[in-house]
């Protein structure tokens, strides 16, 4: 016992040590398996060491709201923008320059330009193509809950930030009383609430519990690698259920690291990391052109099919989204 | 029985336990009516508080007659038949503790349905579980052996004298079975049950995996999908109210028991009876049992362990594993030191402040782990923000929570150390340091690495605290099998598996050994007080009770 407590000792006191160099915490509402390579990457090249706290897009903005001027965050990396959204509205980031901003596309720049999009994304309806043809599935994915004889077989993420998002979008641009209408009839529809996995979800399709999947694009595209029956329903050109959506980055007011962050969010959308996002996660790019994969949709078709929501609405619409749920008995 | 006020010093750990957790509850409380009058009416009155508390009463229930319904064949099997070999039937009973709820239920969700393990290698499409039946199914059979030590210690302490009285006088074996022995049994079943009724109350992990809405992962839930804290915070209060409620009865139900010879005489070893013609029913049950409980969780960690391709695989679980042993013996040294104090109260003192003392550790314990971190999130935000998302606090909670585990085996050696030789030592010149030092200690030293291993365990298989107050980086299994789990990233999940399966055998089995060796000794010729019926659960189930006089 008194050896272990030595050794323990030990280890706490190196990893004491490690302080002493540039740190930088970053909040992470992506996950590891798909940001820890950029991370590693960073830190050999910067020699910064960077501490990664991984959540959930809402769980570390209650964090950071918890926190307020006490947060030890320096980078907020989200996975929506609602969530960037919302704290930028209650003025935690400040402001980027130029220099981070101008090789950004301006789709999902915020005209305030408190955070940088990293990647981008769509909603997407997933299907299992042993059971489903695409024919069946409808144009419009406010008419998903006529689909009586999908009862039981549909995937969803409640929890999950990009589908808030999209129940958002739809709140801007159908109203509530439309959007409240949608999640009643889903509910009838008895579909399966995977919470935040969308991994977890399709895992279950290739399981054959559930034939369709209201999930983000590049899920499937990494299921497809591994040879699943799964395959990519767009809906009608400008469907809400196209939405697309952005990750991003931004720098805390309360950051006391705004140089390392800013050469962290510079790393973020640079030509290394944008490719890995592209070739390994299928995100696409916010730097323009990359070589895709064959199995994607080129960016310019997949921006035709989606709404054009201006990114600001969709934090104005997340509290509105997430009380629908509530009232639903789903969150 | 030394009856004088315990020293002021040794009040101090009992004190530090209370404040500990109740300090933080109020500031849970706190955040919870911190929201806006209109908010609070529409959050408390939600009609979904119902339906989650409906649920988290079902699963309890259903998770106590399916925990009765395994341990006590299970555990008369082990002590009361002829069935051999008698202490693989003890592992049996005990070996499932080794396996957290959640990597059970990982390791049934990855064996089930299209492409899962069974259907791999049998080609049977086993239905996925889920829901209700799902979470009742992972929750018994990783918590029967709560109630399988309790029944299993009871049944080879009981005088059969009852019995053969009630023999003589004619009853059959099972009205025998079920007017003296089941009587006699009750107090270890609500022991048992109150841990796992605590278990299943306190448990997200299982019921998110599962799918199935309770208080403890709607408290999840709203952690991890909702912007705001407040409702997080009332279900976790709601939550307390259930726990309490849950404590409150089981005092009533245990107040009216009293067991106790009326005359002294020999004690014998309670006989056994042939199985028979039921030995087959009987390997049966056990067969399937241990093919639930074991086989198929180990089996379908080997078989995606297989499966991981990611060769830094390797690398981050030594990482992890560092990272969890640390915390772990950190804690169980911490958790032991507290513990030792409060156990010497409750063994040699005696009044209503001894026993207020002593049952400060349950308190932690009780608490529902997620509620408690929620709670330590908002305490030391605002009272100490220093301490906020660091391995201190990481190691406070898990001293706190787990005071109790530790408790239990302290007291159990305290009591075998007979006080005189601590008088004896006074006596010859000792100081009450050196008594302490010298006598005391030795005599326990059994006892407190009974305690310091089950912390260990106990903390290494810890989810809820682990994930809402480690420091940012830090790195456990029960971390990572939780994250890839709630992935479906099974292979990735596989390592981390299989490591705190293992690490939980081999700590059970030493467990299990150091109980083997302490003999039930015969209770003394004279007749003792009558005993006083137990007022709060036993910390560790695996301890024996002692032989009621």
């Amino acid at each position: 016992m008194k050896r272990t407590l030595l050794a323990v000792t030990a280890l706490l006191l190196a990893g004491t040590s490690l302080a002493q160099t540039k740190t930088l915490t970053v909040y992470s509402g992506r996950a590891k398996t798909f940001v820890d390579p950029v991370v590693q990457q960073f830190e050999r090249q910067t020699g910064i060491k960077v501490n990664v706290r991984y959540g959930t897009d809402a769980q570390l903005v209650a964090a950071l709201r918890e926190e307020g001027s006490k947060s030890p965050a320096d980078v907020y990396w989200g996975n929506s923008v609602g969530a960037l959204g919302e704290l930028a509205e209650e003025g935690k980031f400040t402001k980027l320059g130029t220099a981070l901003t101008r090789n950004v596309s301006s789709d999902y720049l915020p005209d305030d330009r408190t955070w940088l999009p990293t990647t981008v994304r769509f909603r997407t309806l997933a299907y299992n193509t042993g059971k489903i043809k695409p024919e069946q599935l409808p144009d419009s994915i406010l008419d998903l809950p006529k689909m009586t004889s999908l009862k039981g077989r549909i995937g969803w993420t409640v929890s999950y930030p990009s589908f808030q998002d999209f129940l958002a979008a739809m709140i801007s641009k159908y109203g509530e009383a439309t959007t409240r209408q949608w999640i009643e009839g889903m509910k009838a529809l008895q579909p399966k609430d995977y919470k935040t996995s969308n991994v977890g979800m399709l895992e279950a399709m290739r399981a054959g519990e559930i034939d369709v999947a209201l999930t983000n694009h590049y899920y499937i595209q990494r299921v497809n690698r591994l040879s699943y029956p799964i395959d990519t329903y767009f809906f009608k050109n400008g469907d809400i259920g196209n939405l697309g959506n952005a990750t991003g980055a931004a720098i805390l007011k309360t950051s006391k690291n705004t140089a390392s962050a800013a050469r962290f969010l510079s790393a973020l959308v640079a030509k290394d990391a944008q490719t890995f996002f592209l070739s390994v996660n299928f995100e696409y790019p916010v730097i323009g052109n990359i070589l895709q994969p064959t199995t994607m949709l080129p960016y310019s078709d997949v921006s035709k099919r989606s709404p054009r929501i201006d990114p600001t609405v969709l934090p104005k619409n997340i509290d509105k989204a997430q009380k629908l749920l509530r009232d639903a008995g789903l969150l | 029985m030394n009856a004088r006020r315990p020293h002021p010093l040794l009040l101090l750990p009992a004190i530090l336990a209370v404040l500990g957790v109740l300090l933080p509850l109020v500031y849970l409380a706190l955040r919870a009516l911190g929201a806006e009058s209109s908010e609070l009416r529409e959050i408390v009155f939600r009609t979904r508080n119902l339906e989650l508390l409906a649920n988290t009463l079902l699963l309890t229930l259903g998770v106590l007659g399916g925990t009765t319904l395994i341990a006590l064949p299970l555990a008369y099997l082990a002590a009361r038949t002829t069935l051999r070999p008698r202490r693989l039937l003890t592992l049996l009973g005990v070996l499932p503790l080794a396996i957290p709820g959640y990597v059970g239920a990982y390791a049934l969700i990855a064996a089930s349905g299209a492409g899962g393990t069974i259907d791999a290698l049998t080609g049977i499409r086993w239905p996925g579980p889920g829901g209700y039946w799902g979470a009742l199914g992972v929750l018994t059979l990783f918590t029967f052996p709560y109630l399988f030590l309790n029944l299993h210690a009871a049944l080879r302490t009981q005088d059969p004298a009852l019995e053969d009285a009630a023999r003589l006088l004619g009853r059959t074996p099972w009205q025998t079975f079920r007017e003296v022995t089941l009587p006699y049994l009750r107090p270890a079943w609500l022991s048992g049950a109150l841990l796992i009724a605590l278990h299943v109350l306190g448990d997200f992990s299982v019921v998110s995996l599962m799918r199935y809405p309770t208080f403890s992962a709607a408290i999840y839930q709203q952690y991890t999908a909702a912007y705001d804290r407040v409702y997080s915070a009332w279900l976790a209060l709601a939550l307390l109210l259930v726990t309490g409620a849950a404590l409150l009865l089981e005092a009533r139900l245990m107040r009216g028991v009293r067991l106790s010879r009326v005359s002294p005489g020999g004690t014998r070893p309670p006989r056994t009876v042939p199985l028979g013609r039921a030995a087959p029913l009987a390997w049966v049950f056990l067969a399937v049992l241990a093919g639930a409980a074991l086989v198929v969780p180990l089996g379908t960690i080997v078989y995606w362990l297989r499966l991981e391709t990611n060769p830094f695989a390797w690398s981050a679980l030594l990482e992890a594993f560092q990272g969890a042993l640390g915390a772990a013996a950190v804690a169980a040294v911490t958790t032991t030191a507290l513990a030792f104090p409060l156990a010497y109260i409750g063994s040699r003192h005696s009044g209503p402040l001894a026993r207020l003392t002593e049952r400060a550790a349950y308190l932690g314990y009780a608490t529902p782990p997620l509620a408690f971190a929620l709670a330590l999130v908002f305490f030391t935000l605002r009272v100490a923000p220093p301490l906020y998302q660091t391995f201190t606090l990481l190691i406070a909670a898990y001293t706190l929570h787990f005071l109790a585990e530790a408790v239990g085996p302290v007291r159990t050696s305290l009591l075998t150390a007979t006080p005189r030789l601590e008088e004896a030592g006074r006596l010859l010149g000792l100081s009450a340091p050196q008594t302490l030092r010298r006598v005391t200690l030795p005599l326990v030293r059994p006892g407190l690495l009974v305690s310091a291993a089950f912390v260990f365990l106990s903390v290494l298989k810890e989810l809820p605290l682990t994930l809402l107050l480690s420091p940012i980086g830090f790195e456990t299994l029960s971390r990572n099998v939780w994250s890839y789990t709630e992935e479906a990233q099974y292979a990735s999940a596989a390592p981390y598996a299989l490591a705190l399966a293992v690490s939980g055998a081999l700590l059970t089995l030493l467990i299990l050994r150091r109980e083997d060796r302490r003999v039930p000794r015969p209770p003394p010729s004279s007749p003792p007080a009558a005993s006083q019926p137990a007022a709060s659960p036993p910390a560790t189930p695996s301890t024996p009770k002692d032989d009621p006089a």
